[in-house]
C-alpha cells in the first residue's frame, strides 16, 4: 500500500524543482505540474479500496498521537484529493498553451503549491496544520489572481489579500482559544474533550472559526471579494479559484461544526445563511454584462446552495451537498475554461461581444453549453442527481421552515436558468460582428474541455461510479465517534 | 490592582487586534490598511505566547544544570508563533507589493478612489 | 456611518474576546501534550532546546509548510514586480547619477558584513543547543545583505544563483522527509543516531535541516530585498 504522505510530499518536491529545471530547459517546466498532479491521481485512486474497508491513518514522524501530526485518509478526504488532483490535472494541460505572460515558469510553480495547500487542507487531522495548508493555498492564490499585472488584477488582489488575511487571523484567534481551553491540537483528540467545556466559550470560538472560513468560503456577508478576485484573475486561476479553493473553505467549515464541535443546534442558522447567499448571488449574476463576473456571482450562489444542503444535515442531505460539489466543480471549471478561450479569441469580456461564436467555435460552445446546463439541473447532467438529492432531503426534514426555503432555493433555480440561458442564446443564435479572426481552439485546450464534458455527461447517466464513495463519505462527516475512534482508538 | 496583574496580558493582546480591525475597517490609505493588518497578526501572536506562559518558570532549554522538567514553561505555543510569525512578514511582503503595483496603476493611496471594479 | 458599524462590530468581538479569555487561567500548567514533550524530548530527540525539537521533529510537518510559505511569498513577489528585460536597460541608464553612500557607511559594511554572516550561520547551525533556529538565522543573514544594499546601492546580487540555493534548501528538507520514509516508513523521521547530547553533532537530522533552511531563508529574504529595492533603480 502507498504511502498517503506522498500525496503531498512529491509534488512538494517537485515544485521546489522547478527552477533547477528551468536552468535545464525552459520547456519542460510546462509539463511539471502535469506529472506531479497525474501521479497524484494515480496514488489517490489505488488508495479509494484500502480507505472503503478502513480508513488509513498516517503519523508524520512516527510518534503516537496526538502527540504528532497525523494525516487521515477517510472516505471524505480521499473524494476531495481525487478531486483536487484531477481538476487541477486539467487545468494545468489548459494553461500550457494559454499561459503566455511572463514569468511563466512562475505560474507553474505557484499553481503546483496551490494544489498542495489544497490536498494538505483535506488530508490533515490536526488543526495548526489545517491553518497552515490554509495560509499555503490563500498565498499561492493572492499572488496567481494579480499574476496578469493589470488595474483589474491588482486591485482584485488586494481585496482579496486583506480580507483573506483577517479571515485567517480570525482562524488563529480560535486555534490559540481552543489550544488555551484544551490543551492540544488534534482534531481528534479535542472533538473526544469537546464535551466538558463551557458552551459559551465553545461557542464564541466557533463563531471566530466560521468567520475565518467563511471568509474564504464566500458565504453571505463575507463574499465581498469574489466577483472581482475570479473575474480579473487569468482564467485557469478563475477556474482553480471557484472550483478548489472555496470549497475548502466549505470543507472547513464542515469540519469545524460537524466533527470538532458536534454543533448541531446552529445547523438551521447555517442553512438559513446558505440561502441568503444563494439567493443573492443568483439575482446579482442575473444583470451582470462580463461573463466572468456572472460566472463568479454564479460560483458564489452554488457555494450558498452548498452550505445550505450542508445544514440539513441529514445523511441524504450531505451526500446531496457533496454530491453538489463535484458537479459545481465539473461544470464550473467547463465554464471557465471555455469562456476564457472564448475572451481571448474575441478580446473582450463583455457577453454582447460574444454573440455568434457558436458557428465560428462550435466544440468550446458545446461545451459551455453541457456544462451551463448541467449546473442549472437539467436532466441527463451531473447537476440534475445533485440538486434532486438536496431538494429531496429538504422535503424530507419535515419542518414548515424547510419548505420555505425549498421555494427560495427553486426561485434561485429558474433565475440561474434564465441568464444561462440568455448567454446560450446568444452564442448559438444571435449575428456576431467582427468575428473574422476567430478558429477552433488548439488541442491542449481542446483536451480537458473534452475530458471534462464527457465526465460530466458519464456521471449524470451512470452515478453509480461515485455514490458509494459520497455515501461513505457523508458517513464520515456525520459520525463523529468513528473518526475519533481511527485516530484514537486503533494505534 | 490584582486583576489586572492577572489579565494584563490578554488585555494587551486583545487590545492590539481590535486596534488592528479598527485601522482596517475605517482607515482610507492603503498602507494605513496594510500596518492595520500587522497589528492584527501581532496581536494574535502575543495572545499565543500568553496562552502557553506558566507562572515561575524558565525557557525550555535544558543546558544548564538546574533546569529539570518541572521547571520550564510550555514549549508548544512557542513553535506555532514560530510558524505564524513567518507567515505573517510573508503575507506583509505581497501586500506591499502589490500595493506598489497598485500605486503604479491608480497614482493614488486612497481606497475610495481606486474604484476600477464596479458592481 | 462606516464608523458607527465598525464600533459595533468590534464591541461585539471585544465581549468575545472578555468571555473567553476569562476561561483561560493565566500562568497555570497546561495538560498532558506538552508534558509529554518536556519529560521525553531530550531521550527522544536529542535536542537540549526543546522548543526546536517540537518544531523539527514533533511538528516537522508545520515547518515544512512554513518554509513553502515563504517561497510562496518569494515567487510571488518575482511574479508582481517582475521588469521586461528591455524596460530594465533603459531604466538604468538613466539613474547613473544617484549620490554615493557615505564613508562611514562604506568602510563599516566591509568590516560588518563578514560577521554578521558569521553570527547568523552560529545561531542556525546551534539551533538545538541555544535559542534560535534556521529562521532567526536566516533572518540575520538577510540583514547582513541589506547592508550591503544601503552601502553599495548600484550592485546587485546574481538572481539565478540564488533561486537555485533556495530550490535545493527547500529540496533537501523534502528530500529528508522522503528518506525518512524509505528508512522506517513513516514520513519525516529521526533515521540519523542522536549522539549525545548538548554537543553540536547530536538530534539527528535536527541540525541538518536547520542549516538547509537557515540558508534558504537568508537568500529568500535578500532576494525579496532585491526585488523590491528593484523599482527604484
Amino acid at each position: 500500500m502507498v504511502n498517503p504522505s506522498l500525496l503531498i510530499g512529491v509534488p512538494l518536491a517537485l515544485a521546489f524543482s522547478i527552477p533547477l529545471f528551468g536552468l535545464i530547459s525552459k520547456k519542460i517546466e510546462k509539463y511539471i505540474p502535469i506529472a506531479a498532479l497525474l501521479i497524484n491521481v494515480v496514488i489517490s485512486l489505488t488508495l479509494i479500496p484500502q480507505v472503503l474497508k478502513k480508513p488509513v491513518v498516517v503519523f508524520i514522524g512516527g510518534w503516537n498521537p496526538p502527540f504528532c501530526i497525523n494525516l487521515v485518509v477517510g472516505p471524505l478526504g480521499i473524494f476531495l484529493a481525487i478531486l483536487i488532483s484531477g481538476i487541477g490535472l486539467l487545468v494545468s494541460i489548459y494553461a500550457v498553451s494559454y499561459i503566455k505572460e511572463e514569468p511563466t515558469e512562475k505560474y507553474h510553480i505557484l499553481f503546483l503549491l496551490l494544489m498542495v495547500g489544497a490536498i494538505g487542507i483535506v488530508l490533515t487531522g490536526d488543526i495548526f496544520n489545517l491553518f497552515v495548508f490554509f495560509e499555503i493555498l490563500c498565498i499561492s492564490s493572492y499572488a496567481l489572481v494579480a499574476y496578469n499585472k493589470d488595474k483589474e488584477g491588482t486591485e482584485a488582489a488586494m481585496k482579496y489579500l486583506i480580507q483573506g488575511s483577517i479571515g485567517s487571523s480570525f482562524i488563529l484567534i480560535g486555534i490559540a482559544l481552543l489550544y488555551g481551553g484544551f490543551g492540544t491540537l488534534n482534531m481528534a483528540h479535542i472533538a473526544s474533550k469537546i464535551t466538558s467545556a463551557d458552551p459559551t466559550f465553545l461557542f464564541i470560538t466557533l463563531a471566530f472559526f466560521i468567520t475565518g472560513f467563511g471568509i474564504e468560503a464566500a458565504i453571505f456577508p463575507l463574499n465581498a471579494w469574489l466577483p472581482d478576485a475570479h473575474s480579473s484573475a487569468p482564467s485557469s486561476i478563475s477556474a482553480i479559484l471557484s472550483c478548489i479553493a472555496i470549497k475548502t473553505g466549505v470543507y472547513g467549515v464542515a469540519r469545524m461544526i460537524f466533527t470538532m464541535f458536534n454543533a448541531g443546534s446552529i445547523l438551521t442558522f447555517i442553512a438559513f445563511l446558505g440561502l441568503l447567499t444563494l439567493l443573492i448571488g443568483e439575482m446579482s449574476a442575473f444583470r451582470q454584462d462580463d461573463i466572468k463576473r456572472l460566472l463568479a456571482y454564479s460560483s458564489i450562489g452554488q457555494i450558498g446552495l452548498i452550505v445550505f444542503a450542508l445544514g440539513i444535515a441529514t445523511s441524504l442531505g450531505v451526500f446531496g451537498a457533496l454530491f453538489q460539489i463535484v458537479s459545481h466543480a465539473l461544470a464550473k471549471a467547463l465554464l471557465f475554461l471555455a469562456a476564457g478561450y472564448m475572451i481571448y479569441r474575441v478580446g473582450s469580456k463583455s457577453i454582447t461581444s460574444l454573440n455568434g461564436i457558436g458557428k465560428k467555435m462550435p466544440l468550446t460552445s458545446f461545451a459551455f453549453a453541457i456544462g451551463s446546463f448541467s449546473l442549472i439541473g437539467l436532466p441527463p447532467f451531473a447537476g440534475f442527481i445533485s440538486k434532486f438529492s438536496i431538494i429531496y432531503a429538504a422535503i424530507q426534514v419535515k419542518k414548515p421552515i424547510f419548505l420555505a426555503f425549498i421555494a427560495v432555493a427553486l426561485i434561485a433555480t429558474v433565475i440561474e436558468a434564465g441568464y444561462f440561458f440568455r448567454i446560450v442564446q446568444n452564442l448559438y443564435f444571435k449575428e456576431g460582428k467582427k468575428l473574422e479572426k476567430v478558429t477552433e481552439t488548439s488541442g491542449f485546450i481542446l483536451i480537458p474541455l473534452i475530458i471534462l464534458t464527457i465526465s460530466i455527461i458519464a456521471i449524470g447517466i451512470h452515478p453509480q461510479f461515485i455514490t458509494g464513495l459520497l455515501k461513505e463519505a457523508a458517513n464520515e462527516l456525520l459520525e463523529r465517534a468513528g473518526y475519533i475512534g481511527w485516530v484514537l482508538g486503533g494505534t | 490592582m490584582n486583576l489586572i496583574y492577572n489579565w494584563m496580558y490578554y488585555i494587551a493582546s486583545g487590545g492590539l487586534i481590535l486596534i488592528g480591525l479598527y485601522i482596517v475597517l475605517v482607515k482610507t490609505n492603503l498602507i494605513k490598511i496594510i500596518i492595520g493588518l500587522h497589528f492584527v497578526n501581532t496581536g494574535v501572536n502575543i495572545l499565543l505566547i500568553c496562552i502557553g506562559y506558566i507562572r515561575g518558570r524558565t525557557a525550555p532549554i535544558f543546558s544548564k544544570p538546574g533546569i529539570n522538567p518541572t521547571n520550564v514553561v510550555d514549549p508548544v505555543p512557542q513553535a506555532l508563533v514560530l510558524t505564524a510569525i513567518v507567515i505573517g512578514v510573508a503575507v506583509l511582503a505581497l501586500a506591499l507589493s502589490i500595493v506598489i503595483k497598485v500605486y503604479e496603476h491608480n497614482k493614488t493611496l486612497n481606497v475610495s478612489r481606486i474604484k476600477g471594479l464596479k458592481w | 456611518m462606516r464608523r458607527i458599524i465598525s464600533i459595533t462590530v468590534l464591541g461585539i468581538i471585544a465581549v468575545g474576546f472578555i468571555l473567553t479569555f476569562s476561561q483561560i487561567p493565566f500562568g497555570k500548567d497546561k495538560i498532558d501534550v506538552a508534558n509529554y514533550y518536556i519529560k521525553k524530548g531530550i531521550e527522544e530527540t536529542g535536542a537540549v532546546n526543546i522548543v526546536t525539537s517540537v518544531v523539527l521533529n514533533y511538528r516537522g510537518f508545520d515547518t515544512l509548510g512554513e518554509v513553502t510559505v515563504l517561497f510562496i511569498a518569494a515567487v510571488g513577489l518575482g511574479v508582481v514586480l517582475f521588469v521586461e528585460k528591455k524596460v530594465q536597460k533603459n531604466v538604468s541608464n538613466d539613474k547613473d547619477k544617484s549620490k554615493r553612500a557615505s564613508l562611514i557607511l562604506r568602510t563599516g559594511s566591509h568590516l560588518l558584513f563578514p560577521l554578521i554572516l558569521l553570527f547568523g550561520a552560529y545561531v542556525f547551525v546551534h539551533g538545538h543547543l541555544t535559542p534560535g533556529g534556521g529562521f532567526q538565522g536566516g533572518a540575520v543573514i538577510a540583514s547582513g545583505f541589506l547592508l550591503m544594499y544601503l552601502a553599495f546601492p548600484r550592485q546587485s546580487i546574481d538572481k539565478k544563483s540564488f533561486s537555485v540555493v533556495e530550490s535545493l534548501g527547500g529540496l533537501i528538507f523534502v528530500g529528508i522527509g522522503l528518506l525518512g520514509l524509505v528508512f522506517s516508513g513513516y514520513f519525516l523521521t529521526n533515521f540519523l543516531p542522536k549522539g549525545i547530547p548538548n554537543t553540536v553533532f547530536s538530534a539527528g537530522i535536527i541540525p541538518i535541516i536547520y542549516i538547509a533552511v537557515g540558508l534558504k531563508i537568508g537568500f529568500e529574504l535578500t532576494a525579496i530585498i532585491d526585488d523590491l529595492l528593484g523599482r527604484s533603480r
